[in-house]
């Protein structure tokens, strides 16, 4: 589904990615690791459009992205979720929800929904994802009051209302508790089973060896290993990369 | 176009390049503001000509040299009455209402000087203003040349002050980073209030700069200078000094050149049409710096 | 009574302006720029009527299309400057349509003598309404009906899709990009509206006014525009008219007595406004957002907050 071919990225002198190269096949939950500073955030950029390569190319569903503009992108089919988390503070619970649902009703196919099978289709949408993100009695509440973990919640549903194929998920786990890691893996095992792909960036180790189907590791911007959760756990590059500290392995 | 008209279109550009040292020390007072909060103090041009006014009380009273470095201190205790007035009470989440604060300061300290003055415009004095260096029918205004050679001075002390100084150190700590500097000990509200001292100082020597060079203080002067000192903050780049010295000569070389061609009352067209020039090929300014400034 | 009337058709012709702001501040873009577009309207719709006999309708109509195309042009720069920069390069595009006008000239006979605008001295005789004999309360009736109309149109719009992503925008344009959102079609499209509102606006007070000149359309017209959504708050419409009613009916009619200190005391109070309630006078809504729910349901989450640890910080300067 998504194709990323020796794609780099400079800033300047410094060489955030270097010719990476790497594949996510279309319904996998496929894991981006390495240490702080290895371009885990600039490739999230790059796919989602924030940031135009260097060089190489980021081809979605066999067509090369090329200087798409980010909100194309979106309807492509690529949403993402930010590791700063970036809610409209000032709109409640549910517009955020909403903001993202209803820009998909554009165009031919949106007249066709919004005027016929009315508003209604969409409603029902943004309520479902509302409970899968179990959120339903803080849906007027504003997005910048909520608890953290619940922000985090809203963050993923909101990135999962654009409706996309390919979901981004950049260190959605940072500074969660070990029950909310839990929740974080069955919701997102669950929505690969609705059908999206997912590119999970993260830090957490657990977690990545645990829901991952294949696991890429960068460091210095260069793909340094790529493979399931545990041969990566075996490979010394790949314990070097972290300074010697031991991969615990998967429950 | 012959010679004579070549000299006087030189005699413009110069003219106002040395008047617009003042256009740079006020755009040096936005800048100072906008680098360290973030915010922009829309009064700013508008206390540094009340702060001009006040100095007047001291006029027959001192030397002129005096009375300028009145109307320094006059700007830094306006620029510590803004801040407290206008931005101390206010929560930083809401750069609207800082905004809008600034505003109805600077309606207000316009009405009251159109009000305390009765709107007559007031003698400035001038330094200077009647020894010139000539050469041949070209000559350097001498009040003019005197004006910029204090605005130097004042950029140069600022430059000393920021760079070799505790007060200096902690104003771009608190620009580039609040929360981390408070963590190191040093007082944002504390410093935020003494950035506004210094582009008050700053402003105080820039209205009366303006004062001097034109001859007197009208309430009139406010906007205009409001106007292009803003200008001169977005060509220079905000929260950069070196783009706002750049850019407020520029900005006095090309208001005068630009009267010279044109007259008085499309001069200012021209300003601003420089302004979206600048704008489209370079956004970000000439030095586009966001929290840095050396 | 009469003075109610003039009165209300001052404030009805602010109550737009303060629309059309409230328009482009939903998008997150703060523009100094509507005191051009109401010039532009001003002078073309003035030009209309008193120079060519245009009908008024179709005047105003023209004049805000024209408003709106200006704005709309405006628009597709703006989209690269952002924040603070915008504010000045809006005041820059105000001052040159005001210095545009200051220098100005187009007269032609008309029936007294020449009309039309004539430099700094200004553009008068624009007496459609005392020619066509419109009494001060059908003029207020035409100006109301007008506001009722934006208001209407505002209110719709900000419920649609258009404005939640207008307001998710002005919330943080990188998240709504990521959402999907089209930035330059919101951005464009909330200063086009804007415009056409405000040139509105000034095709009106043209007529209102009979007599403009340059001077009306200055920095601090722009500044009343954008005051009056700032102070009465963003989140809703009628903030925006209680703002005007508050700022033009009590504080600069009602303080006549204090005569020339009016302005003086208007800047006051913006400040004292600001310090107070930095969100504006109206926070919450009359039954936009339900944003009561918010104050309602205030304890329960604050327990929610206290379980899971975060606290609201404030910075203060």
């Amino acid at each position: 589904m998504l194709e990323l071919q020796q794609l780099s990225r400079h800033f300047g002198g410094v060489k955030a990615l270097d010719q990476l190269s790497f594949e996510v096949r279309a319904g996998d939950i496929h894991g981006l690791i390495g240490p702080n500073g290895s371009g885990k955030s600039t490739t999230v950029n790059l796919i989602s459009g924030v940031y135009r390569p260097t060089s190489g190319l980021v081809k979605f569903k066999g067509k090369d992205l090329g200087d798409l503009e980010t909100d194309r992108r979106v309807h492509l089919g690529i949403s993402r979720t930010f590791q700063n988390i970036r809610l409209f503070g000032n709109l409640t619970v549910w517009q955020n929800i909403w903001a993202a649902r209803v820009v998909r009703s554009e165009g031919l196919k949106g007249f066709r929904e919004r005027w016929l099978s009315g508003a209604s289709r969409a409603k029902e949408d943004a309520e479902l994802l509302l409970s899968f993100g179990g959120l339903e009695d803080k849906r007027d509440v504003l997005a910048s009051n909520l608890a953290f973990g619940e922000q985090r919640r809203l963050e993923l549903i909101r990135a999962a209302a654009s409706g996309s194929d390919l979901l981004l998920l950049d260190e959605p786990a940072a500074g969660m508790n070990a029950e909310e890691i839990n929740d974080l893996e069955l919701r997102i095992r669950e929505l690969r089973k609705l059908g999206r792909t997912i590119l999970l960036i993260e830090h957490h180790m657990e977690l990545v060896m645990s829901v991952c189907d294949r696991i890429t590791v960068l460091n210095f911007g260069r793909k340094i290993a790529e493979g399931m959760p545990g041969e990566i756990q075996q490979m010394p590059e790949v314990k070097a990369a972290y300074l010697g500290s031991d991969l615990p392995t998967a429950a | 176009m012959d010679l004579l008209d070549l000299i006087d279109l030189i005699q413009a550009l110069t003219d106002g390049v040395l008047f617009g040292t003042t256009y740079a020390l006020i755009g040096i007072g936005f800048t100072l503001i906008f680098g360290v909060m973030h915010k922009i103090n829309l009064s700013y041009a508008a206390a540094s000509i009340g702060a001009a006014y006040l100095s007047l009380v001291l006029v027959n009273l001192v030397p002129a040299p005096i009375v300028y470095l009145g109307a320094a201190l006059a700007g830094g205790v306006l620029g510590w009455l803004i801040y407290l007035i206008c931005f101390r009470f206010i929560p930083l989440e809401n750069p609207l209402a800082t905004l809008m604060s600034t505003v109805g300061m600077l309606l207000a300290i316009e009405e009251l000087i159109s009000h305390l003055t009765l709107g007559m415009p007031q003698n400035y004095p001038a330094l200077f203003a009647n020894s010139n260096l000539e050469f041949g029918s070209f000559f350097l205004r001498g009040d003019l040349l005197f004006i910029f050679f204090l605005g130097c001075a004042a950029m140069f002390a600022l430059t000393m002050l920021l760079k070799r100084t505790k007060l200096g150190l902690a104003t771009r700590a608190v620009a580039q980073q609040a929360t981390a500097a408070q963590l190191c000990g040093m007082s944002v509200s504390a410093t935020n209030g003494a950035t506004f001292v210094i582009a008050g100082l700053l402003g105080g020597i820039a209205g009366s700069m303006a004062g001097a060079a034109i001859g007197v203080l009208s309430p009139l002067m406010a906007m205009p200078l409001t106007v292009k000192g803003l200008v001169v903050t977005v060509i220079g780049g905000l929260g950069s000094i070196p783009g706002a010295i750049i850019a407020g000569l520029m900005v006095g070389g090309a208001e005068n050149l630009f009267q010279f061609l044109r007259g008085v009352s499309e001069r200012d067209i021209y300003v601003m049409l420089l302004l979206f020039v600048f704008l489209t090929l370079k956004p970000g300014g000439l030095f586009a710096a966001p929290g840095g400034r050396d | 009574m009469d003075f109610y009337l003039g009165l209300a058709q001052v404030i009805g012709i602010h109550s737009l302006l303060g629309l059309s702001a409230w328009c482009v501040l939903h998008t997150g873009q703060v523009s100094l720029a509507q005191g051009g577009f109401f010039a532009i309207g001003a002078y073309l719709a003035g030009m209309l009527t008193s120079m060519f006999q245009w009908p008024l309708g179709y005047a105003l109509a023209t004049g805000a299309v024209s408003a709106c195309a200006v704005a709309i042009a405006i628009g597709f720069p703006a989209l690269r400057i952002k924040g603070l920069m915008l504010v000045v390069a809006t005041t820059a595009f105000a001052e040159i349509i005001r210095l545009f006008f200051f220098n100005f000239k187009w007269r032609v006979a008309g029936p007294e003598g020449l009309v039309g605008p004539d430099g700094s001295l200004g553009f008068g005789g624009i007496r459609y309404f005392p020619a066509n004999g419109w009494s001060s309360f059908e003029l207020n009736a035409l100006i109301w009906s007008l506001v009722a109309m934006v208001m209407v149109l505002l209110a719709w719009l900000d419920r649609s899709r258009v404005g939640t992503m207008w307001r998710a925008i002005g919330e943080d344009e990188l998240a709504a990009q990521c959402a999907g959102i089209n930035l330059t079609a919101a951005k464009v499209s909330a200063f086009g509206i804007g415009g056409a509102i405000a040139g509105l606006a000034g095709g009106i007070f043209a007529h209102y006014a009979t007599h403009i000149e340059h001077g009306n359309f200055g920095i601090l017209l722009a500044t009343f525009a954008i005051a009056y959504p700032i102070l009465g708050g963003l989140a809703s419409l009628w903030g925006t008219i209680i703002a005007v009613i508050f700022v033009q009916g009590f504080l600069l009619e009602g303080l006549r007595f204090l005569g020339e200190w009016r302005s003086l005391l208007f800047g006051v109070l913006i400040i004292v406004v600001m310090i107070i309630r930095p969100s504006g006078l109206l926070k919450a809504s009359l039954g936009m957002r339900g944003r009561l729910n918010k104050a309602a349901r205030e304890p329960e989450y604050r327990r929610d907050q206290a379980k899971s640890g975060t606290t609201d910080e404030v910075h203060h300067a």
